[in-house]
């Protein structure tokens, strides 16, 4: 709590230093996460974080944006969940038909909703939640053309972030601890690589596609026995190629998706994909409610087997922007399931709250595959965030 | 010669009958007419959600739009307030024929995503307009009848009814109520599915630009079934500023607050 204080005193500091035509917010969520089980290792049953997002917006000329925000998580139980991180701190120049942003930034590539196989420039903060839609920001340059055959992204990424893992405390984690102080590179200049990245994307009517290649230190790292700490396993950042495709074709109210991808330089050469649909029903039963469904199926030459998630997504409509979500996660041949719901609205104008709900399946007998979520059998919780924005 | 005369009463009974139904196109082109030649807009607005006991929650959108000769405008909807959608923001590219391309911009994500326009009858922001509503109402989109000539508020106006060519509308049929003096849009009953009158939208505080472009300063929309209503204000409104292809493009959403 100490250090985030002090790094709080400091992003406070700055703010008043700033141009004051800038538009400053952010928020502050409070979250706990009650787990129903004692942790398969002795872990606490009660966790709670505090976050701190402040964030600068500000157009400097017409031509010229300058954006920053940083992220402060505090957890009281678990010390590797506790995060100082800019998640923003770029410019961007504008031309014609082009751009330039430079600094620290998140890009998100892909089409899929229950997983970003091909969203490669960022690292995932795999101890924010279980989706892998919290990243960190990356250093860049990224050139942005816009052309009449699509637009095309250069990037060139400096320095490499290491991905978060729970810690000892921490729950939803490996029987194992991951030793994240001794991270071992395949690069000889480790951390401090330049990769780059290429992305095309342009779109025909009701169909949208995006090639895109990554070469440089893999984000997702592979997990080796640890030479240095006893039952520790030591994340191994390989340098891989990897392509991508994106493409999603709509047919009336219905959205067809397929994320595919092709890496090399961990191990064997594999291919994992992600396909499936999306689609929306307004307005159910005469009323105001839109009840939207997904259905993606995965597929991983390095499993054996192929999961899919069924989603739904309840939209109120109303003035609170009420929403209930649900996913069920199905792998068929482990027997496993996975279901979560979630369930948000907005109190007042300033405020949010979520109420969270994860189950893990644990009452299959052995039958000899490897289980997923054999190390989370003891991890179903509850999680109800509230959520303060401030600034106008 | 009977026959004759009996061939020119047939002749010009169907020419009045098909003028006749041409007529609310006619009106329908020319009240279209107010939507062209403005270049570019850029807007600020409010939008209040009134509930049936009168409680008011307020909405804030910027919302910029460029004309696209020989087809539909292109247009970014910012959305301003409550805090917690600040930064979405929605492109659309129209057409006069085929189906609106529309991509959402998620800034929590930083991702653009395409969305199906075809889910235009779901209600906007949660207020009682419908995407629908939002979009622009091409000519080309409906099929046209007149109906009357009615006063409405002091104004007189012609009345007609529109249908929807897009299945996907919410609406089975539309009465406009456009002023003979400026053919302006001054009132709109919306029919649902079942042919109920759900809502009707109201066309006020019309101010001149540019020596010729009308713009209503507020919208109102009230959903007759549910007794809440909706009030769009233009709080601040300005044209030809330069706008082109580029301030409309996936880049300019991504950057659009």
């Amino acid at each position: 709590m100490q250090s985030s204080a002090k790094y709080l005193s400091l992003f406070l500091i700055s703010f008043f230093i700033l141009p004051i035509k800038a538009e400053f917010i952010g928020e502050i969520s409070l979250d706990n996460r009650h787990f129903f089980n004692d942790g398969a290792l002795g872990q606490d049953n009660n966790h709670s974080s505090v976050s701190f997002s402040p964030e600068i917006f500000e157009n400097l000329e017409d031509d010229r944006i300058f954006h920053f925000k940083a992220k402060l998580r505090d957890d009281n139980k678990d010390t590797e969940r506790n995060l100082v991180d800019i998640q923003e701190l770029y410019f961007i120049e504008i031309g014609e038909s082009k751009e330039i942003k430079y600094g620290i930034s998140k890009e998100f590539w892909g089409v899929t909703e229950t997983s970003h196989r091909v969203d490669v420039i960022n690292q995932t903060d795999t101890t924010e939640s279980f989706d892998g839609e919290d990243k960190l920001g990356q250093p860049m340059i990224k050139v942005s053309l816009e052309r009449n055959w699509g637009n095309i992204d250069l990037y060139a990424l400096l320095g490499f972030r290491e991905r978060t893992y729970s810690g000892d405390k921490g729950r939803l984690r490996l029987p194992v601890l991951i030793d994240t102080d001794s991270p071992i590179y395949e690069s000889s200049a480790k951390n401090k690589r330049t990769d780059f990245a290429i992305r095309w994307s342009h779109y025909f009517d009701e169909f949208e596609v995006a090639l895109s290649h990554f070469s440089g230190t893999s984000r997702e790292p592979r997990l080796m026995p640890s030479t240095k700490k006893l039952n520790h396993l030591t994340p191994y950042y390989e340098k891989i190629n990897q392509t991508g495709l994106e493409a999603l074709y709509l047919i009336g109210g219905l959205a067809l998706k397929l994320e595919a991808i092709r890496r090399s330089g961990q191990g064997d050469t594999f291919s994992a994909a992600t396909a499936g649909f999306e689609y929306t029903q307004v307005g159910i039963a005469d009323s105001r409610i839109d009840l939207g469904w997904i259905l993606e199926a995965n597929h991983d030459d390095r499993l054996s087997s192929s999961p899919f998630v069924v989603g739904t997504r309840l939209s109120f409509n109303d003035s609170y922007d009420s929403q209930i979500l649900s996913g069920m996660f199905i792998n068929e041949k482990t027997e496993e399931i996975g279901m979560l719901i979630e369930a948000s609205r907005r109190i007042a104008s300033c405020c949010m709250i979520s109420l969270e709900a994860m189950y893990f399946d644990d009452t299959n007998e052995d039958n000899g595959a490897i289980k997923l979520f054999e190390p989370f059998r003891e991890d179903d919780f509850m999680r109800i965030e509230f959520i303060y924005y401030f600034g106008e | 010669m009977r026959i004759v005369s009996c061939f020119f009463l047939f002749l010009s009974l169907t020419l009045s009958s098909s003028l006749f139904a041409n007529r609310g196109l006619e009106i329908a082109l020319l009240s279209d007419k107010n939507n062209e030649g403005y270049g570019d807009s850029s807007s600020s607005m409010t939008m209040e959600l009134i509930s049936k006991k009168g409680d008011v929650v307020a909405r804030e959108l910027r919302f910029k739009r460029l004309e696209v000769p020989e087809d539909g405008d292109k247009s970014i909807a910012v959305f301003e307030s409550p805090r917690d959608v600040k930064g979405v923001a929605i492109l659309s590219y129209a057409h006069k024929q085929e189906a609106d391309d529309q991509w959402l911009y998620l800034p929590a994500l930083k991702r653009v995503k395409r969305i199906a326009s075809k889910n235009k009858s779901g209600p906007f922001l949660g207020s009682e307009f419908s995407f629908e509503d939002f979009s622009f109402q091409e000519v080309e989109k409906y099929e046209y009848e007149y109906v009357k000539e009615e006063n409405y508020l002091g104004k007189d106006c012609f009345v007609i009814k529109r249908i929807p060519l897009d299945p996907y509308s919410g609406y089975t049929k539309q009465l406009v109520w456009i002023d003979k003096e400026n053919y302006l849009v001054q009132k709109i009953h919306h029919f649902d599915r079942k042919a109920f009158h759900l809502k009707t939208q109201t066309f006020d505080e019309y101010k001149k630009y540019l020596g010729f472009f009308w713009q209503p300063h507020k919208i109102e929309m009230k959903n007759h079934q549910n007794g809440k209503s909706s009030i769009l204000k233009f709080t601040e409104v300005s044209f030809k500023k330069g706008l082109t292809d580029k301030d409309f493009s996936q880049n300019s959403l991504k950057r659009s607050r």
